[in-house]
């Protein structure tokens, strides 16, 4: 045997009250206010939106990016970038324009596939392409202006031609005369980036 | 070169932060609705509303108090800060004992709720089977948090947001249903109880408000603190204050889909089935639940189990809480270093945890002992009036939360008059502008009528638990002497406390918890009123 229902206005009113309160106070609690720390990182996430909207990383005979196309390849995976490598071929003076490098042309396939596989296994999308050029810091910079890009990702330079300066010619003037942010991965003494200085030494400095 | 000492990890978010109160504040209902509708009838929602204004005042100060100093102490740390170590080690040690209790109350409660599915756990009928269960839970439960504070905030997490949906339909769909102001008049002007009985009613009812320590416990690791805190700690007292406030009335006014009848067949309102009957008591919210029409068809499956699973991650953040609390202790210099190790791999305090886990398993023996040998019960009977189990827990965890939450009021109201200038993002209302050795400060009011309101609740305790009154006080004594012990082993003050830059530490707890701007405000009201003093402070 079961009774009947019995609403009545004032079980009615306090059910709704109830529930209106408890949902309130929850959303209300989980709505705090913003600290300036937390300003400063969001101003931080909009501004890296806005650089990393879209993505040439560059490779060349004397630019060994393969490092930054990884950094490339999670930057575009969290922020659904537009990611586009490119391998500059030079073409010396004393060849025409349009000469074939066979050897050169190989490099560039060896570069550009490594690449699409670090695109792959972080589940973006790339565009590749093989350029040739006089020179590679106009090259890049033409590409870069064509397309629009925010930002122009290069690796170090490539050892064994070490000139003494710290960054190639070629990638100073990219970084110069671009239009948009340039990031430059210069790998250290020993090769290594990112050290953990505390989980290496087990202690921190005082 | 300086070695780092592994931190505990700054994990918990808001929600996290809520669930930890959530878990062991609103499992209590679970346990404590039944007890205080045998306890004081038809003034079950008068001592719900007692019990509720002492907690609102309770939690107004552990939320000022937590925002402030958010370190992993919570009340220990705030009543030491304030009245010495002596005082402190007193607090923490009671609030030590709650938390040991609040493991094996709710294992066990835990278990009662499952019996209700799994007749083979009824601990009438199966002691020992009700023994090994809540054993098992106890130890499970102590391995998950010493894996880490991430893994057991997740697991509260979910439980908790699925535990106030329910909770809020259950009242709603109650309240819409079943509910007849005339039957909750006609029950408060029929079944008003003794003083006696309301006493009881009132001392019993505070411990369905026991756990806002577990938010300061938390503070430490939650993102923020100063922030965070008072958000999710006023918003735990709202929700827990409907929730209490609301099930005693629906009890009391309740129109049952199914009629109740006595044991000798005669028509009964739906609370008189708590009145004298153990087991109805420990299982209330699942038969409030399923008395409610067609949604209790649902109810009947489900709420037992969803009881069961709060009521396991209650006895949760009594593991966590115990283990927290043991490791501010022992970085105050109040109990010995062990319990400060933290696990190299996990980064938690697991010493803690196992031994006051091994504590909360001596708490649920010496509880389970009437009902696993008989003879014992003569000695209970004559020592204990007979008390055991629930009983006993109860009697116990009432002691100890009115005895820390005493020293915690206290402890507020000295800070708040020698420790203006610690920034307070969140301050309790109602208070006198006073100056004070030269710098304004605000006395609360709210703490005067909290302290004595948990005042008053420690007294009915004292006069109505047996157990409270002598186990409770044993227990101080005890940790007392282990307190002499340890300080005079290391020749440190004993009655007085260790010397301490409060200034530079307030620094540190606020940096520690990133509230830099806090920071700054502090350094410059610390600043300025040295130079008022003529002293420059670095």
């Amino acid at each position: 045997m079961t009774a009947e229902l019995h609403v009545t206005v004032a079980g009615f009113v306090i059910a709704m009250v109830i529930a209106a309160a408890v949902g309130a106070t929850i959303w209300w609690m989980l709505h705090p206010p913003t600290s300036y720390v937390q300003m400063l990182a969001k101003e931080a996430e909009t501004e890296l939106e806005r650089l990393v909207g879209s993505i040439i990383v560059v490779f060349s005979q004397e630019i060994a990016s393969q490092h930054m196309m990884a950094l490339a390849a999670k930057l575009a995976r969290g922020e659904k970038s537009d990611l586009h490598a490119i391998y500059v071929v030079e073409v010396p003076f004393t060849l025409p324009p349009d000469a074939e490098m066979p050897a050169e042309e190989r490099i560039a396939l060896d570069a550009l596939a490594a690449a699409e596989a670090i695109a792959m296994k972080n589940g973006v999308n790339l565009r590749t392409d093989t350029i040739h050029a006089r020179q590679t810091s106009q090259a890049v910079l033409d590409i870069a202006k064509q397309e629009k890009a925010n930002l122009i990702i290069l690796g170090s330079y490539r050892e064994g031609k070490y000139t003494g300066a710290p960054l190639s010619r070629t990638i100073e003037s990219i970084a110069a005369n671009a239009k948009c942010d340039v990031l430059i991965g210069v790998e250290g003494k020993h090769g290594t980036i990112l050290v953990d200085e505390v989980s290496e030494t087990g202690s921190v400095s005082p | 070169m300086q070695k780092r000492q592994p931190e505990l990890r700054r994990s918990v978010t808001p929600w996290g932060s809520f669930s930890w109160g959530y878990s062991d504040v609103g499992a209590d209902i679970f346990v404590g609705l039944g007890l205080v509708l045998g306890a004081a009838a038809g003034a079950s929602n008068v001592a719900f509303l007692f019990a509720g204004i002492v907690y609102v005042c309770i939690g107004l100060a552990y939320t000022e108090l937590a925002a402030t100093y958010p370190v992993a102490g919570g009340g220990q740390y705030f009543v030491m800060r304030g009245l010495g170590d002596l005082f402190g080690f007193i607090a923490g040690w009671a609030v030590l004992l709650d938390f040991t209790i609040d493991i094996t109350l709710f294992a066990w409660s835990c278990v009662d709720y499952l019996s209700q599915l799994i007749p083979g756990f009824l601990n009438t009928t199966h002691p020992w089977t009700h023994f090994v269960v809540c054993l098992m839970l106890i130890a499970g439960l102590a391995t998950l948090n010493v894996i880490g504070v991430r893994e057991s905030t997740a697991f509260n997490s979910f439980v908790s947001a699925l535990d106030v949906i329910s909770e809020t339909l259950i009242l709603t769909l109650g309240f819409l249903f079943a509910f007849r102001p005339e039957l909750l008049i006609h029950a408060m002007h029929t079944a008003w109880p003794s003083p006696f009985g309301l006493m009881n009613g009132i001392s019993l009812a505070i411990i369905s408000f026991v756990g806002l320590e577990s938010i300061s416990q938390a503070a430490q690791e939650t993102q923020r603190p100063a922030s965070i805190v008072p958000r999710t700690s006023v918003g735990l007292i709202l929700t827990i204050l409907i929730f209490a406030l609301s099930y005693s009335n629906l009890a009391l006014g309740m129109q049952p889909w199914h009629p109740q009848y006595d044991a000798h067949g005669h028509a009964i309102a739906f609370w008189q089935i708590f009145t004298n009957n153990a087991d109805n008591q420990g299982k209330a919210i699942a038969l409030l639940s399923a008395q409610i029409p067609y949604y209790g068809l649902l109810a009947t499956l489900y709420v037992p189990l969803l009881g069961a699973v709060l009521l396991l991650i209650s006895s949760n953040s009594g593991v966590f809480g115990s283990s927290r609390i043991a490791y501010a202790m022992s970085t105050e210099q109040l109990l010995p270093s062990i319990f400060r190790r933290v696990h190299a791999s996990f980064r938690t305090p697991a010493i803690s945890i196992i031994a006051f886990s091994g504590v909360a398993v001596l708490e649920l023996i010496f509880a389970a002992i009437p009902y696993l040998i008989p003879a014992a019960n003569v000695l209970y009977a004559h020592l204990f009036r007979g008390e055991g189990g629930l009983d006993f827990l109860a009697d116990l965890y009432a002691f100890g939360a009115a005895t820390s939450y005493s020293f915690v009021f206290i402890a507020l109201i000295f800070l708040r008059l020698h420790d203006p200038l610690s920034p307070r993002n969140f301050k309790i209302p109602f208070n006198i502008p006073l100056t004070v050795r030269g710098e304004r400060v605000e006395f609360p009011i709210v703490a005067v009528i909290g302290f004595l309101g948990i005042g008053s609740i420690l007294v009915f305790t004292l006069i109505t638990h047996v157990i409270g009154r002598i186990a409770g006080p044993l227990w101080l004594v005890f940790g007392v002497l282990i307190y002499l012990w340890y300080r005079k082993q290391k020749r440190l003050p004993l009655f007085h406390s260790q010397p301490k830059d409060w200034k530079q530490q307030q620094v540190e707890i606020l940096r520690n918890a990133g509230e830099l701007e806090l920071m700054d405000q502090y350094l410059s009201r610390v600043r300025d009123a040295e130079a008022r003093q003529g002293r420059v402070w670095e």
